[in-house]
């Protein structure tokens, strides 16, 4: 046995932690500081065994690797089964690309999509997703209590992530429902298979608009994924499903995540929310901020292909590591004070939306999404104050840490007249 | 002072362009930064520098 084996954290001397768990939910800020403090690179025997990266060099180190470590998943169409892939522990029956691909599968995939989601593109939408803010608002406006996530943090971005695609947008909810389930029940849980098998609805209603896009295009992602080319080539059924996937998980509910997190902090930080009203030029840095703050995307793994060091951390070829963005994104050697809130923090290197290749694609979109939402309630419920006793988080942050209910009341206003069309 | 940003590593964080918008830009075609002109004026350098500690990359330069 090789020296410093009997480390505390290393593989011969593991540390106990499974993220997935009610447990892990409640108290993962002062789980990952005790982890980063005493064993920044962890082995955990829990689903198989995996290493840990919790300091964000260690996990921007990791993440830019993308030569030796593989987010590719292999998937078993027929029984569900998989290996490799991005979660820990594994989800069965679905592989998720661009972010289960590696080089040069990848470079095809985000190549293809890349345009639909930089700068330029978002802007374009963002009058139609204030509209679309504007509206689930004027629903609730009247009022004068409501529900942040069943009725604004939820439906935005499924809207928002509908009209991307091209699909009927008073569909949203057969779409959003099953992703929004799937995320919060944990994977070794009874109900996990029946949530999967509500995504078959969501693959049917693709394969048919696809199908009506060949014959009549429009200008959207589902006559792209109809007629495009990737390498030359149309793109397979299977490729479509699994883009398609990818899109609309990331879509719907790391939004939704965040805004929930952001209004319910304002709700209990009442002079923080006052500071936001008084200086709008603030938001972007807050956006920032709680992205970094909250992580809503908890952590998400890598697979080493050859045995590799990494700033003197080595790995062996197929060990697992978790990227815990959550956890680097508290990291003292990268945030002062990092278990604050600072509206206005700058630099933030945070790495909410990961790093290295597979780096979030939607960041542009879900920042433009959380700006149309957060500005039309601080503009039309400024006093809007959260029920505590009635708030339900996730069970699980293992994938996101979102919530499930966060009611609200608020001094009642008028309506603007705003649709959704 | 002036800034370059290194293409292959960088990966459209965008933090950049939050630092200093008139010397960072943003691709139409994948949200990767780059610059027009590597020369930095006077004013912009403590928001250039801002933009290196922001940058979870660490794609930015200044030199
Ligand atoms: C606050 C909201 C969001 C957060 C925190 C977030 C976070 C992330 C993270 C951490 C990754 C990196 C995965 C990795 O390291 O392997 C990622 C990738 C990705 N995200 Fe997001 N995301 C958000 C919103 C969105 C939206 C709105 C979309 C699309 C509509 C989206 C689509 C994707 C896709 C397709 C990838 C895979 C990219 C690739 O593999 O090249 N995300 N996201
Ligand atoms: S912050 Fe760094 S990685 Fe992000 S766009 Fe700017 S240079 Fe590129």
């Amino acid at each position: 046995m090789a020296e410093g084996d009997l480390q505390p954290g290393s593989k011969q001397f593991p540390i106990e932690l499974d993220h997935d768990t009610p447990e892990h939910a409640a108290n993962w800020p002062e789980r990952w500081r005790a982890i980063r403090e005493t064993t920044p690179r962890a082995w955990t025997e829990s689903h198989g065994g995996f290493w840990v990266a919790t300091r964000l060099e260690d996990l921007v180190g990791i993440a830019q690797r993308d030569d030796v470590f593989s987010t590719h998943k292999e998937l078993d169409r027929v029984t569900g089964e998989t290996t490799g892939g991005l979660s820990i522990p594994p989800v069965p029956g679905i592989r998720s690309i661009p972010n289960e691909s590696d080089k040069p599968e990848w470079n095809g995939i985000r190549g293809f999509i890349n345009r639909h989601f930089a700068p330029r593109a978002v802007e374009l939408r963002r009058q139609r997703a204030r509209n679309f803010t504007a509206a689930l608002v004027d629903m609730v406006i009247e009022k004068g209590h409501f529900d942040i996530v069943d009725d604004l943090t939820n439906p935005l971005p499924a809207l928002v992530t509908m009209d991307l695609f091209g699909f009927p947008l008073e569909e949203w909810r057969a779409f959003a429902d099953p992703f929004h389930t799937m995320v919060y029940t944990p994977a070794s849980s009874p109900e996990f298979a029946a949530t999967i098998k509500g995504l078959d609805h969501f693959h049917a209603r693709v394969d048919e608009e696809v199908a009506k896009r060949r014959l009549e295009p429009k200008d959207d992602l589902l006559t792209i994924f109809a007629t495009g080319l990737i390498d030359a080539e149309p793109l397979g059924y299977e490729t479509i499903h699994d883009l398609a996937f990818n899109i609309l998980a990331g879509g719907v509910d790391t939004t939704t995540a965040l805004t929930s997190n952001t209004l319910l902090y304002l709700s209990r930080h009442p002079d923080q929310r006052q500071e936001l009203i008084n200086r709008p030029d603030v938001m972007p840095l807050a956006r920032e901020e709680f992205i970094r703050y909250f992580s809503p995307i908890h952590g998400l793994a890598r697979n080493a292909m050859s045995d590799v060091e990494v700033n003197g951390w080595k790995i062996d070829k197929g060990d697992r590591v978790l990227l815990a963005y959550s956890a680097a994104n508290r990291d003292p050697d990268a945030f002062e004070d990092p278990e604050e809130v600072k509206l206005d923090r700058f630099p933030n290197k945070h790495v909410g939306f990961g790093a290295g290749m597979h780096r979030c694609i939607g960041s542009f979109l879900a920042r433009m999404m959380w700006e149309c939402m957060v500005t039309e309630v601080l503009a039309r419920m400024p006093d809007y104050r959260v029920e505590e006793d009635k708030i339900e988080s996730y069970h699980t942050v293992a994938k996101v840490n979102g919530w499930i209910h966060i009611p609200a009341i608020f001094t009642p206003g008028k309506k603007v007249g705003a649709t959704i069309s | 002072m002036r800034v370059k940003i290194d293409p292959e590593v960088c990966q459209g964080h965008a933090m950049c362009f939050l630092a200093c918008p008139q010397v960072f830009e943003l691709s139409d075609e994948d949200g990767h930064a780059f610059v027009a002109d590597e020369n930095v004026p006077p004013e912009f350098e403590h928001a250039v520098e801002q933009a290196v500690r922001s940058c979870p990359e660490g794609a930015i330069t200044t030199f």
